[in-house]
């Protein structure tokens, strides 16, 4: 059952500092993701809302985006994903494991992105 | 992929193992199936309930002979039939009433059925998917430990079309796909010969090309219909006919397909 054989998986989640973490992977990659990367790709329908929308150039903080973003809690979502919940209250975005693959910030995936 | 309502995975410790039915498709028969794949179980000796978790649209009340609101008070949930537990929307609310709800009341209806409800000590619980991939699927998969999900389909292109998106759902959500199941596969006739009316086939291909098991065909014979509106599965009422033989080799192939199957690994949490 080749289909069921779900590769990609993380062997553990570690924070690094108070701005990161760390993700190490069934394959050996050791990824690397910022808080605030995490958070400013939100994949709730809300946040992709924001961000398809133009910049205003006149967009006034609300006291919440000054705020350094981190997580109060990573929960499990099934066997797929996770869900943060964050220090501003914001807890609809689940995190799948692609995509938290896909948003890795590692010296590789960043070369390789630059590359592609 | 967005939830209806922030909810940790249920724990369910006396329910050993769950599966779910499911089809992109509506109208390819995936409440007959999980009614006579439910009762084939149980068959073998296995404790067994079957849950409906079509809420818009329940059709085990009268797949399994259970008309009418059932009166909680007097009759305890879920329902004890054919040696088999039931839960459906249709015991709460009348045939006639349609329940116009959003997908968070889906979502608390669904979880409630299974933490809320004694089921009791179960070998399998099968648990009945409304069509599509909405809000029902999307609940059971993020808070149910389902171990496997059976897919219906019809032979014809149209069904493996909407059944793809089942599979591939199941995929993203990464729940294990015990097989493929075709339904309405072929009809004997009177005179021996086989029709295949739907076309033929399309459940194995479907299951070579996602490298899924193919679970078997189930004929069309206008027992199956007969049976289910009378409330009496074909494989309760006629146990000899081909059909009901074909969903005895359904249910042994699922639990062979679960023996092998290495149980999904739980993801590491983090300490913040």
């Amino acid at each position: 059952m080749t289909e069921n054989n779900f590769a990609l998986f993380p062997n553990s989640l570690k924070k690094q500092g108070d701005d990161s973490l760390l993700i190490d992977w069934n394959d050996g990659h050791q990824g690397i993701l910022g808080w605030k990367h995490l958070r400013g790709n939100c994949p709730c329908a809300t946040c992709r809302d924001e961000r398809d929308k133009p910049a205003n150039p006149f967009h006034i903080l609300k006291p919440s985006e000054l705020v350094q973003p981190a997580p109060t809690s990573l929960v499990p979502v099934g066997h797929y994903a996770y869900r943060i919940v964050w220090n501003d209250g914001h807890d609809s975005g689940i995190y799948t494991l692609e995509s938290l693959r896909a948003l890795c910030q590692c010296q590789e995936c960043i070369a390789k992105k630059t590359t592609t | 992929m967005q939830p209806q309502a922030t909810m940790p995975k249920l724990s369910l410790p006396n329910i050993r193992t769950i599966i779910a039915v499911a089809s992109g498709k509506g109208g390819v028969g995936k409440s007959t199936v999980s009614a006579n794949l439910a009762l084939a179980l149980a068959a073998s000796g296995n404790k067994v309930g079957l849950m409906d978790a079509d809420i818009y649209g329940p059709s085990m009340p009268t797949m399994m002979g259970i008309n009418g609101v059932i009166d909680q008070s007097t009759t305890p949930l879920p329902l004890e039939k054919y040696g088999l537990k039931i839960m459906s929307m249709g015991f709460l609310v009348p045939p006639t009433q349609a329940v116009i709800w959003r997908g968070p009341m889906v979502h608390r209806a669904l979880t409630q059925f299974l933490s809320d409800l004694d089921w009791g000590v179960l070998d399998y619980l099968v648990i009945d998917l409304p069509p599509g991939t909405g809000d029902a699927q999307l609940t059971l998969t993020q808070t149910v430990p389902l171990n496997g999900s059976v897919i219906v389909t019809t032979p014809q292109e149209v069904s493996m079309i909407d059944a793809r998106k089942g599979i591939e759902m199941f995929k993203q959500v990464r729940v294990p796909i015990l097989g493929i199941i075709e339904n309405m596969s072929y009809f004997i006739g009177d005179d021996g010969k086989r029709y295949e009316i739907f076309r033929h086939g399309g459940g194995a291909k479907l299951a070579q090309e996602y490298n899924v098991p193919f679970l078997g065909e189930i004929p069309i014979d206008p027992k199956v219909a007969e049976s289910g509106d009378e409330g009496l599965p074909i494989v309760l009422k006629h146990p000899e006919s081909l059909v009901s033989k074909a969903y005895m080799a359904l249910a042994k192939s699922v639990v062979s397909e679960l023996g092998t199957m290495v149980a999904p690994k739980e993801l590491p949490k983090l300490e913040l």
